[in-house]
């Protein structure tokens, strides 16, 4: 499916994936084979709800002293011989990274999968100033060839099929081969190795950042994180400033963790831990190293509403687990993170105006909070995000005028009890056989798909005088 | 003889209005378990839907008003899971004022779904089914994530005489009801609740049981839309005599 | 530009607005790592073979293969046999300060391509040309600093004679390893990792650490297991059992 822009209303972003068969089936598929091995990995490892209530009270300690810790982090990192440098917005991230591109006469740059680089658009930018961005991930490469997004925090060309990414390795890269993954795996393999021999600049993200170390740690399967910052003559790590913890101690809690929770393995195949630039006597490593600590929003979270989000691991459970996402995957969404988190990071990134239709896009089933590794309570925020656009005057003002009805009635039982009697006079040419199919204006959009039940002959209300009778007999 | 057990209905508004039966069955149910029943008058809705629409102020006078009119109460006894959360989980929180919080408390405290009210208070759960055939049960989220409460519906219907209950897959799925959701994304509700309901079908199950009546009237919306002939049954409708 | 003090006192100023915060605690950390973890090595080293068990069988499930020696002087065996079952004629190897044995000498005996990389800082044009090499092996042979039971991880430092590359550039990567480095959990290895970052770090040590745990690996393609996506293909250990001559341990 092409993806749909944020011109099209959410409703009906949602509506052309529901209508998209193969993105339905990828869907289902990919998010139910998450789910159980996910499920199998905790089922076998029974310290793990104790290490989840662990890694939660680590990352809410952390951000209670985030100063003194990224203080740290940034003076350990400095120590090894990195630079250190600082983003408020997504424009000072990308002037930062451009920066040391052209100083240091950058042509290529080569990137291992980052939400944090794909949030602040840094490949866009890199194009614009003549270094070409390379994604090294495959799912990444495979939609930067497409130029797509990604559609899973983990698995970002979940919704592509072989044929598909054969038919684009035809186009792209004039390879003939069959639609086969082991094939076209292989000759990304050999398309991408000649990049990471090339390319001047390697660009990261981080998952943790190890303050007593001075660490940036990178989780991969494929291995790009180690030849991303092995390779190149200089290695950026772009960082979220909630991703420093404190010690080492504390990684091996997260990791864990982490790789159960997204993928179900007991650790995913690289975890990479960079301690600066290359050091005397080894032959591989980068000579500059530079952290990029970005805030974009985060920072004015720390007292704010969606604090619980800053302790994401970017693991992508809970998208698998929620039955909105299972049905519309993640370029209905919009943004660069999809899914319940997705919505809350949106939030956090551009403002709750940016999540008015998207704050309704969740049932609140609670079943990304079970599956969360650090159990951030997603619905909670959600309902504080709805609240925000409430109070700021967001919501559509016929919404708030039916709601504000509804309050005002619940306030008055009478009238309430009389409001009963009234909609039962109205429904009297719409109910058939005991029950409703079709309703004018927005109750249309129950009875489109479902019958809904007349009100009741006689309600619960009017019943209960009969009922107090027949207890005294 | 001890003193009999009080417990008061709050009977809730999609009960009241759209399955008073419910209601009626419960009372008899629990009349027949020697519960003394109130119906406390001037009871509207909990105001779930207020609050999860973020309106939080209209939800905290709705609040206000129910914990008075439930001060009196024995026990609280709700038909809904989502319903018996909100005033368990969110009552105490939307009110400020010290003494209406702690009167929110104690209601929190005395407050029980139906399930859990005959397991865990009454210690009753052998009933002679009111249904025939074969039963399965749709795990609602409130009453399963914010109640964690999985074990007592189950209880009650294993116990039941007369009736065979096989598990559904992906029980513990959401049905796409999610109050405005269901309206504001009607597409999206649907194509969830159709897996569930291919779910229910795939069991051969007649009766699919569930503790809440938001749950039902989306589940028994689609069933009816789509001609099934599987029903979808509140709890109370299925549990006959005390056996 | 935003400065280092702008930052911070942007994050300190939200933290005094923030309201109502639960108590919680980071992960203990031991006082003395090092002490902890020589009490550690030798509590682990009475029961060695229940945790190279334990390895075998994870190290198995994530796609590794296990090869079991008695003495140092079969390593070079093993790696010339895995080279010669894939057809293999190229092999970079850490030398034998830092591998526990010499493995290139008996190697090119046989009649492979086999390179030591250096343990000494080489000029910039020596590194692209090594790199090049690298590039080009079919195997590439390296030592282990830890292997932990529970994942069948492989930890790997680098450093001066302990090439990056050697584990990451050839699609067969040989991990030669005794019972030192064995480790019974992810916790443990949190033990190794503080102890090694007390104090200040060693001249020989490398800004890298990798934990390796099996193959690479894809799924991206339709959610197929794919091997070998950029790292190796297929990872081998070989457990020496009466030891490796290891000049440095970490």
């Amino acid at each position: 499916m092409s993806e749909p822009d944020l011109a099209t209303p959410f409703r009906e972003r949602a509506g052309q994936a529901l209508d998209d068969r193969f993105l339905q089936e990828a869907l289902t598929i990919a998010t139910t084979k998450f789910i159980t091995l996910r499920r199998e990995a905790f089922d076998a490892f029974p310290q793990g709800e104790a290490l989840r209530d662990q890694a939660r009270a680590i990352k809410e300690a952390t951000l209670q002293r985030l100063d003194h810790w990224l203080e740290m982090l940034i003076d350990n990192v400095e120590r090894r011989g990195g630079h250190v440098h600082y983003a408020t917005g997504a424009d000072e991230a990308r002037r930062i990274v451009l920066d040391i591109a052209r100083r240091t006469g950058a042509r290529m740059a080569v990137k291992s999968k980052s939400m944090a680089t794909e949030e602040i658009h840094l490949n866009d930018a890199l194009e614009a100033a003549g270094v070409t961005p390379v994604e090294t991930d495959l799912g990444e490469y495979i939609i930067q060839l497409a130029h797509e997004r990604p559609s899973h925090i983990i698995a970002p060309a979940i919704h592509k099929t072989k044929g598909q990414v054969a038919e684009l390795f035809r186009r792209e890269l004039n390879r003939d081969a069959a639609p086969d993954p082991e094939v076209l795996t292989q000759i990304a393999r050999a398309e991408l190795r000649q990049k990471f021999l090339q390319a001047d600049l390697g660009i990261t993200g981080a998952n943790f950042g190890v303050a007593e170390t001075g660490t940036v740690v990178l989780v991969t399967n494929e291995g790009n994180g180690r030849m991303v910052t092995s390779l190149p003559r200089v290695h950026v790590a772009v960082m979220g400033v909630e991703k420093v913890i404190p010690s080492m101690t504390d990684l091996a809690v997260f990791l864990a963790i982490l790789a159960r929770s997204a993928t179900g393995q007991k650790l995913s195949v690289y975890t990479s831990l960079v301690n600066g630039p290359r050091r005397g006597g080894e032959l591989e490593g980068p000579e500059e190293f530079h952290l990029v600590l970005l805030d974009n929003g985060r920072i004015r979270q720390i007292a704010g509403p969606l604090r619980e989000a800053l302790s994401c691991l970017r693991c992508g459970a809970c998208l698998n687990v929620c039955p909105v996402y299972r049905q519309i995957g993640g370029h209905a969404y919009g943004y660069t993170y999809p899914g319940p988190i997705g919505i809350l990071l949106t939030a956090m990134l551009n403002g709750p105006g940016s999540v008015k239709d998207l704050a309704h896009a969740s049932s609140l089933c609670g079943a990304c909070v079970d599956a969360c590794p650090v159990r951030i309570d997603i619905p909670r925020m959600l309902i504080e995000l709805r609240r925000e656009l409430d109070e700021q005057r967001i919501a559509p003002w016929p919404e708030r005028v039916v709601f504000g009805a509804f309050a005002w009635l619940l306030q008055r039982p009478a009238l309430y009890r009389l409001s009963a009697r009234l909609g039962r006079l109205l429904q009297r040419p719409l109910a058939r056989n005991g029950r409703i199919r079709r309703l004018p204006l927005f109750f249309g959009s129950w009875t489109r798909t479902r019958d809904l039940p007349p009100i009741a002959a006689r309600t619960f209300h009017e019943r209960w005088a009969e009922l107090e009778r027949e207890a005294r007999r | 003889m001890s003193t009999p057990v009080r417990a008061s209905l709050m009977i809730t508004c999609l009960a009241d209005v759209l399955y008073p039966e419910v209601g009626e069955r419960i009372v008899r149910l629990l009349r027949g378990l020697g519960v003394t029943v109130e119906f406390p008058a001037g009871q509207t809705c909990c105001g779930l839907p207020l609050f999860n629409s973020g309106y939080h102020a209209a939800a905290a006078d709705v609040a206000r008003r129910t914990v008075k009119i439930f001060d009196e109460a024995g026990y609280v006894v709700v038909p809904s899971g989502s319903c018996a959360w909100m005033v368990k989980h969110e009552y105490p929180g939307l009110l400020k004022a010290p003494a209406a919080r702690a009167a929110a408390a104690r209601l929190a405290a005395r407050t029980y779904e139906l399930s859990q009210f005959l397991v865990r208070v009454l210690g009753r759960r052998r009933f002679r089914s009111a249904v025939a055939g074969r039963l399965t049960y749709h795990d609602s989220c409130h009453l399963l994530r914010g109640l964690h409460e999985a074990e007592s519906p189950r209880a009650l219907l294993t116990e039941l005489g007369g009736v065979e209950l096989v598990e559904l897959p992906g029980s513990d799925e959401c049905c796409g009801f999610g109050g405005s959701f269901a309206v504001r994304l009607p597409e999206v509700s649907t194509a969830i609740l159709d897996k569930k309901l291919a779910n229910v079908e795939a069991t051969g199950a007649d009766c699919v049981v569930a503790c809440d009546a938001g749950c039902l009237m989306q589940m028994r919306g689609g069933l009816s839309r789509r001609g099934s002939r599987v029903r979808a049954l509140h709890l109370a409708e299925v549990l006959g005599e005390p056996a | 530009m935003t400065t280092r003090a702008e930052f911070l006192h942007r994050i300190r100023t939200e933290m005094g607005r923030a309201p109502g915060l639960v108590p919680s605690a980071t992960a203990p950390r031991p006082t003395r790592p090092r002490e902890r973890l020589e009490v550690l090595r030798r509590e682990l080293s009475e029961r060695w073979r229940e945790s190279l068990e334990r390895f075998a069988v994870e190290f198995e499930r994530v796609g590794g293969v296990l090869h079991r020696v008695g003495d140092a002087e079969e390593v070079p065996g093993v790696v010339a046999r895995i080279a010669g079952e894939r057809r293999a004629r190229s092999v970079i190897a850490w030398p034998g300060a830092t591998l526990g044995v010499d493995v290139t000498a008996s190697l090119v005996e046989r009649g492979l391509d086999a390179l030591a990389m250096p343990e000494a800082e080489v000029t910039p044009a020596e590194r692209a040309r090594l790199r090049a090499v690298a590039a080009a092996a079919d195997v590439g042979v390296t030592g282990v600093d830890l292997a932990v039971a529970e994942t069948g991880t492989l930890i790997v430092v680098s450093g001066a004679g302990r090439s990056r590359s050697a584990s990451l550039l050839p699609s067969c990567h040989v991990a030669v390893f005794d019972r030192e480095a064995l480790l019974e959990s992810l916790e443990q290895v949190g033990v190794a990792l503080e102890a090694w970052h007390d104090g200040d770090d060693p001249t020989w040590r490398g800004a890298a650490i990798n934990f390796i745990t099996g193959p690479s690996r894809t799924a991206d393609i339709e959610l197929t297991l794919t091997r070998g996506v950029h790292g190796p293909r297929e990872v081998h250990a070989v457990f020496v059992e009466r030891g490796l001559d290891v000049r440095r341990r970490v």
